[in-house]
């Protein structure tokens, strides 16, 4: 009987405590939101949006047949030196296909390392070797895209440049014809294109 | 000890039965209606409380919608280069292990527990046809309880034992996005139990699961199964999945080849929405139904059966800021002829924000409150006392992660304080450092001291119900605790080749142990904390592809634990009711893609002798080959324990039951 009695006690204690919480819950909620949101920007990581770019550009962008050397080959997406994505570009691209082929995140420290590779992210770390990276990769169907300031006018295909919090798209098209690549006027109309070279 | 040790497990070995019907019955009891409104009340109003943010922060997108924008629109997002990018794996500061939905489907698994067989970070044995003992860095038992086990943030866990019912963890495993599988203390933002590690099953979203599924199949041991699911939406801005399962599997066998009768079958039925109130507002509802039936050798069918139900609220305020609040429901009944009936009902709240501060700190904090309204129906031989409980769980932790150096060096501090009607205050810190040495390297380490606090067992469980008592409930049980050191690497060495490895030592202190009452008297017992233990070991895995086609998968985890009595103890063998651990587990995986669309898989795993049950160590071998010719279709057959007719791992004679070599035959169609 003692039992049932503590039993009882305890349901009540415990129901108005559940509401009690309740409460705590929603008072506690609604100062932290408005001071969340006064303190925060709101806008996008710049890595989620590139990373996005990334994507979009195994839709806008042809390779060559002989680029995949199965139609089960996956087009890779590679970062060469530090990865500023983190899990972003591998979000993004889940899931998704280009033109059939599975699409892959792979993360280079070495030239070597670039095999089977199709877009390859050169990051900012290694800025000062572009000019050595867009030689070693010639002839090779590898859309190579960087960040760092004049990569388009080294070599480099596309260069994210960011004006304003926003990023534009300057794009080398001779670069990407010398390596057999053909980019959809989807991604040249909103872009800078430099080096246009002969039609 | 070893008589009522063994009918403790049988009582704890439970298992249940008429859902809907008992369900229903349970909830018309007049007794727990109130507390049905407040359920009730907490569902319906705190996704009200998105009409708040609606209007607030309209720029937030998750990645699919930007996917879904033309060049130009992507063009014109405004963006950010402050905010903290998400951490890769082999950046963070724990032993983590990732089981993919790749991963599950390649080895076959048809449930949780074989899935988790693909993280050799932890031990998984298979005990009979329906129980598993599963657990990380030793105390391995059918009742292990230093392991806490989430599926999409509910915790699966039993006050009875502070552990899992394996049986009735399950879901449709084609809709598991991943498992994340973590050896070590992970108490400070996971809480309490995840002492030796945390295992977290994570479910797709309902999004990504539109259209329809059908899968089924069948063989020797996996009698039958099928499931199938549909996914739709209303509206541009709500998706939904609805799902059912059923599976027969046949029993395991006794050493002597006899029929060991447990054979068992189980249904389940749910289903997720998701409404994308704004771009940074996302609300779910997800719940589930099952029951099952397990048989046994001497007694009716054991009853399975419950159902949860959870709504969450998750508001990003920027891609390093977010919020999330979820409540749940969960009910669980199982009745074990001859032994006893528990029906379970748990609320949970939980509530966490995470904000970066300045351009260093990363902070996460949290509170949450949980509550469990446990009912016992005793048999003679041993009796949870008093059958009824409540009891609740109240915690709040915070934690910093701080760049020291940004992107090279990162250290973490936190810490949790929890209260529980048994031992009061606990407090779980953690000191986490990684360095990143290079892209595709990492070092770290950590200090952490973890809890497990008391469960029914510990306290209140006597045998049998009435005096004369052989065991005796100990009022006095308190928490276990571990402080835990650890180290670990990650590294891809080449581009086809990489390693992880994770060292640990832990210390423990007041682990449980059995005394007598009397000194000299065999019986009565009762349960205290008069055992410490040391543990060191590591978890080996690297991961090599010598072709596109080819992955292999290798991994090795030695393991040594020891026990000793504390001052004042009677127990003739410390630790020995604890722990039923191998000293090393190996396994090689290997994943080939074929030509025309076929896929060759197989997996051998070494597991060593268990001592103190006598259990011999064993090699098995599972191999798959599977026909995709499309996404949409896979058909496969299923070889499973392939190098004997039956093998044991778990569980000591004569008792022991063994699992026989086993074929299916599977498919699986998405339209």
């Amino acid at each position: 009987m003692v039992i049932l009695t503590f039993a009882q006690a305890d349901a009540i204690r415990i129901r108005k405590s559940l509401s009690a919480l309740l409460l705590l819950t929603f008072t506690l909620l609604f100062p932290l939101l408005q001071q969340s949101v006064a303190g925060q920007s709101s806008a996008i990581s710049e890595f989620r949006v590139k990373a996005t770019f990334l994507f979009q550009f195994t839709q806008f962008v042809d390779w060559p047949t002989e680029a995949f050397s199965t139609a089960q080959t996956p087009l890779v997406i590679g970062i060469f030196g530090e990865d500023p994505f983190g899990t972003f570009l591998e979000e993004t691209v889940r899931d998704e296909r280009a033109n059939g082929h599975a699409l892959a995140v792979e993360r280079y420290r070495r030239l070597e390392e670039v095999k089977n590779c199709h877009v390859l992210f050169v990051s900012g770390s290694e800025a000062s070797r572009t000019g050595d990276i867009v030689t070693a990769l010639k002839g090779r169907s590898i859309l190579i895209v960087g960040d760092s300031n004049g990569f388009a006018d080294r070599g480099g295909m596309i260069q994210f440049v960011t004006q304003e919090n926003r990023i534009r798209l300057r794009i080398n098209l001779a670069a990407a014809r010398a390596a057999n690549l053909t980019i959809s006027s989807k991604l040249l109309r909103p872009a800078t294109v430099i080096n246009p070279g002969p039609r | 000890m070893d008589a009522s040790e063994r009918d403790l497990l049988a009582a704890v070995a439970i298992s249940n039965s008429g859902l809907f019907v008992r369900l229903c019955r349970r909830l018309k009891v007049v007794a727990s209606c109130s507390r049905i409104a407040a359920a009730l009340t907490l569902f319906l109003v705190h996704p009200g409380l998105v009409v708040l943010p609606l209007t607030l922060s309209a720029q937030i997108q998750a990645t699919p919608a930007l996917k879904t924008l033309s060049v130009e629109e992507l063009m014109n997002i405004e963006v950010t280069s402050v905010s903290k990018r998400p951490e890769r794996l082999f950046e963070t500061a724990s032993a983590i292990q990732v089981i993919t939905r790749e991963d599950i489907r390649r080895s076959g698994a048809a449930s949780i527990p074989e899935a988790l067989r693909l993280a050799s970070n932890l031990e998984v044995a298979q005990v009979d046809a329906h129980a598993w003992a599963i657990s990380a860095r030793g105390f391995n038992n059918t009742t292990s309880n230093k392991l806490l086990v989430l599926m999409d943030g509910r915790t699966l866990y039993t006050p009875l034992y502070a552990g899992v019912f394996w049986d009735v963890q399950d879901t449709l495993l084609e809709d598991v996005d991943r498992i994340e599988v973590i050896s070590g203390p992970s108490a400070t933002v996971w809480g309490a139990n995840a002492v030796n590690g945390v295992i977290n099953i994570i479910t797709k979203k309902a999004k990504d699961t539109q259209g329809g599924l059908l899968s089924g199949g069948g063989g020797t041991e996996l009698r039958g199964f099928g499931g199938a699911r549909y996914g739709g939406g209303v509206g541009p801005d709500v998706r939904y999945r609805i799902y059912g399962k059923y599976f027969d599997r046949d029993s395991s066998v006794l050493a002597t080849g006899q029929d060991a009768r447990d054979s068992w079958h189980s249904g389940q039925i749910g289903f997720r929405g998701e409404w994308n109130a704004s771009q940074a507002d996302v609300v779910t509802l997800q719940g589930d139904l099952y029951d099952g039936a397990v048989h046994q050798l001497t007694a009716d069918p054991i009853g399975l059966g419950g159902g949860n139900l959870m709504s969450r609220w998750e508001h990003a305020f920027s891609d390093s800021s977010d919020l999330k609040l979820q409540f749940y429901y969960d009910r669980t009944n199982r009745r074990i002829p001859a032994s006893i009936a528990e029906g379970l009902d748990t609320y949970d709240v939980d509530l966490q924000h995470r904000f970066p501060l300045g351009q260093r700190h990363d902070m996460v904090w949290g509170v949450a409150y949980r509550l469990i309204e446990d009912d016992i129906v005793n048999p003679p031989t041993l009796a949870f006392l008093p059958p009824h409980v409540s009891r609740q769980w109240f915690s709040a932790f915070a934690q910093d992660e701080v760049a020291v150096v940004k992107d090279r060096l990162h250290v973490t501090f936190g810490t949790k304080i929890e209260h529980n009607d048994y031992t009061g205050f606990e407090f779980q810190p953690t000191a986490r450092l990684v360095w990143k040495m290079s892209t595709q390297q990492s070092l770290w380490g950590a200090v952490s001291r973890a809890v497990r606090t008391p469960s029914r067992i510990d306290r209140e469980l006597f045998a049998p119900r009435s005096p004369p008592f052989i065991l005796l409930g100990s009022p006095d049980f308190h928490a276990e605790d571990v402080l835990a050191y650890e180290l670990g690497y990650r590294g891809q060495l080449q581009q086809r080749l990489s390693l992880s490895i994770a060292t640990f030592y832990n210390h423990y202190d007041n682990v449980r142990s059995t005394e007598r009452t009397n000194p000299l008297l065999p019986f009565p017992v009762f349960l205290a904390n008069r055992v410490k233990g040391e543990s060191h070991g590591a978890e080996l895995a690297a991961e090599y592809r010598p072709l596109e086609s080819w992955r292999l998968r290798a991994a090795y985890s030695p393991l040594k634990l020891h026990f000793a009595r504390k001052p004042g103890s009677t127990d003739p063998n410390p630790g020995a009711s604890e722990s039923h651990d191998p000293n090393h587990q190996f396994s090689l995986r290997s994943l080939l893609d074929l030509a025309a669309h076929l896929e060759f898989d197989n997996a051998l795993r070494y597991v060593s002798r268990i001592d103190n049950q006598s259990l011999p160590a064993y090699a098995e071998l599972d191999s798959r080959l599977g026909w995709r010719p499309s996404t949409a279709l896979e058909i496969s057959i299923l070889g499973q324990n392939l190098l004997h007719r039956r093998h044991a791992e778990f569980g000591t004679l004569p008792g022991r039951r063994e699992i026989e070599r086993s074929a299916s035959l599977r498919f699986v169609w998405s339209f």
